[in-house]
């Protein structure tokens, strides 16, 4: 992503610097908006177990509109929101491409298309080979990616962006301790697909135990990737906090908000988490917990985002010391 | 890129999987003459080592059955409309004086092979529950699926040796016929949009199997002299089984007893 050119630089003309386009922007949160609301929705179809209740692909039962009943309605509805966000994506990358000065916003914008189109894709092959492990993990994260993607695109439109400065120091060092936290989330999410459709949910029966125990006996894959998922939740929950402590330090509410957020987002979580267990995999428990792994990624990406283009990267100790100990070798 | 190509991309990308046939089984056309219904005796199609031999028996249980699950259709409210005082399944069926459902089947003891019969097995989705809720064929018999619900349902079996598929019926009176080539005991079958529908289908490679009736009672015929090992299959209770020998025009007896 061209980030730095926000900025008027000495190449660039007055006439390409980026201007705000308030309406591409909300836009831009629009859709990001909706694709939450389309993982909320996706995760229904398989809390419900309705992933096959439509047979057929890109049709539904041959028609556009089938009778939404049963499972049905919520495979036919996720077919239906999931063809809003690709038809919003699609205006967003023609707007993004007729309008965007910069070109790696367009890029990504042409990234975020070919993103929705693989996801529907991947959609219509996880339903003609019938809920393959691999198809639906990869149907699962590429949402999470494509996600990613649209609010780096609403994020880089936005006028704190195009406003930036860039000239406060990282000392705080949120830079790294957000991206951690996202590859982090990133990865607990990948876990959390694989253990949702290796149907794995419920391998270790007990909370906050496992089967009576802090580790329990591995004795087969779904056990495994069960506790790694639990595990992996208590490793999110010291990257966010990490991420808190430090947002705290650099006294910019834009970053402590938005950790704070975080951080209830993540004790919520594994509140959810727990409720998945103990109730047997309700469906209200067990979806909202898919939703708010979504929410909690894009807001670790977007505190990312965010720290990486307001905040100048912290000078190592080698040039600090340098800095330090050139004026007194001067005088 | 203009609108125009992007609408392209977004066609092009979906045109080979609108192409594609998906990933079940072959589907034939229903072939003609009536279905037979899978449940009672099975008489065996001829073939290798047929015989006059039989066994037959009753399965009894003792005890208390569990009380019937209460279905809730609302999901579908033609299924409800089916259905106005409710829905209840007795998994443990024993109104009858007997063990309803059990498959009873030689499991061992059997040599030489048995041409499939090419008269179809009917799974008949009536009032949103399968009939029968047992269904017994052998590999390569045609097995006629038909809605006769003015609902949708799809039919998904998930056999574990044999193709899974999943095929959608949108309107009452539709019929597929599909085929197991390989024996498997037993293949759930269960309706994605209506998940309280579930049945089970029997494959074997011969014709000595049966489904007890209402009374528990149940009769295999055309056994060849010889010993066998003979299985009782329930969905909730554990198999059993029992040694016989016959000879030829024999009636043998087996029952079975389960408990609570």
């Amino acid at each position: 992503m061209s980030g730095r050119s926000g900025a008027v630089s000495t190449s660039t003309t007055l006439r390409d610097a980026p201007r705000f386009d308030r309406g591409r922007h909300r836009f831009g949160v629009a859709t990001a908006a909706a694709t939450l609301v389309l993982i909320f929705v996706g995760g229904l179809v398989t809390s419900t177990g309705s992933g096959l209740s439509v047979p057929d692909w890109p049709l539904s039962y041959g028609t556009l509109m089938p009778p939404m009943v049963g499972g049905v309605f919520y495979e036919h509805s996720h077919r239906m929101v999931a063809g809003l966000v690709g038809f919003l994506t699609l205006v967003l990358a023609v707007w993004t491409a007729r309008s965007e000065s910069r070109p790696g916003v367009r890029r990504l914008a042409w990234a975020a298309l070919a993103a929705v189109v693989a996801q529907g894709l991947l959609g219509g092959l996880t339903v003609i080979f019938l809920l393959p492990t691999p198809v639906s993990v990869a149907h699962a994260c590429l949402a999470q990616t494509f996600f990613c993607i649209v609010i780096a695109l609403a994020y880089s439109t936005s006028r704190e962006w195009l406003a930036a400065q860039s000239d406060a120091v990282d000392v705080a060092g949120v830079r790294g301790a957000a991206l951690v936290a996202a590859v982090i989330v990133y990865v607990q999410l990948l876990v959390g697909a694989v253990m949702r459709h290796i149907g794995a949910g419920l391998a270790i029966p007990d909370f906050p135990l496992a089967f009576g125990r802090l580790v329990p006996p591995v004795t087969s894959l779904p056990v495994l990737v069960h506790f790694a998922h639990r595990g992996g939740a208590l490793v999110v929950l010291v990257a966010v906090a990490r991420l808190f402590l430090r947002a705290r330090r650099t006294g910019d509410r834009r970053f402590v908000r938005l950790a704070s957020a975080l951080l209830g987002l993540v004790l919520f979580q594994i509140a959810l988490g727990a409720a998945t267990v103990l109730t047997t995999k309700a469906v209200t428990p067990t979806t909202l917990h898919v939703a708010t792994g979504a929410a909690i990624l894009g807001g670790c990406w977007l505190a990312a985002l965010r720290s990486f283009r307001l905040l100048r990267p912290r000078p190592s100790a080698a040039v600090l010391e340098a800095t330090v100990a050139r004026p007194v070798t001067q005088s | 890129m203009s609108i125009r190509s992007s609408l392209a991309v977004l066609a092009l990308a979906g045109l080979p999987l609108a192409a594609c046939g998906g990933g079940a089984k072959e589907e034939e056309a229903p072939p003609p003459g009536p279905a037979a219904t899978a449940a009672g005796a099975a008489a065996p199609a001829g073939g290798a080592a047929t015989g006059t031999a039989s066994v037959s028996g009753k399965i009894n249980f003792e005890g208390s059955p569990p009380a019937p699950e209460r279905i809730k259709t609302s999901a579908d409210p033609k299924c409800q409309a089916m259905h106005p005082q409710g829905l209840e399944r007795q998994t443990v069926d024993t109104s009858g004086g007997g063990l309803k459902d059990v498959l009873v089947y030689v499991k061992s003891g059997l040599s030489g092979t048995y041409p499939a019969p090419t008269e179809p097995v009917l799974l008949d989705q009536k009032g949103c529950m399968y009939h029968p809720h047992i269904i017994t064929v052998q590999a390569g018999q045609p097995l006629k699926i038909r809605n006769s619900d003015d609902t949708l349902h799809n039919i998904h079996p998930r056999p574990t040796v044999n193709q899974e598929f999943n095929i959608g019926q949108p309107r009452q009176g539709m019929e597929s016929t599909k085929t197991f080539d390989k024996p498997e005991v037993p293949i759930p079958v269960g309706c994605d949009v209506h998940p309280w529908m579930r049945s089970y289908i029997a494959v074997f490679n011969h014709p000595f199997f049966a489904v007890t009736k209402d009374d528990g009672t149940y009769e295999i015929k055309g056994l060849p002299p010889g010993e066998y090992e003979v299985e009782a299959w329930h969905e909730k209770l554990k198999n059993q089984s029992q040694k016989i020998t016959v000879k030829d025009g024999d009636k043998a007896k087996a029952d079975f007893t389960y408990k609570s």
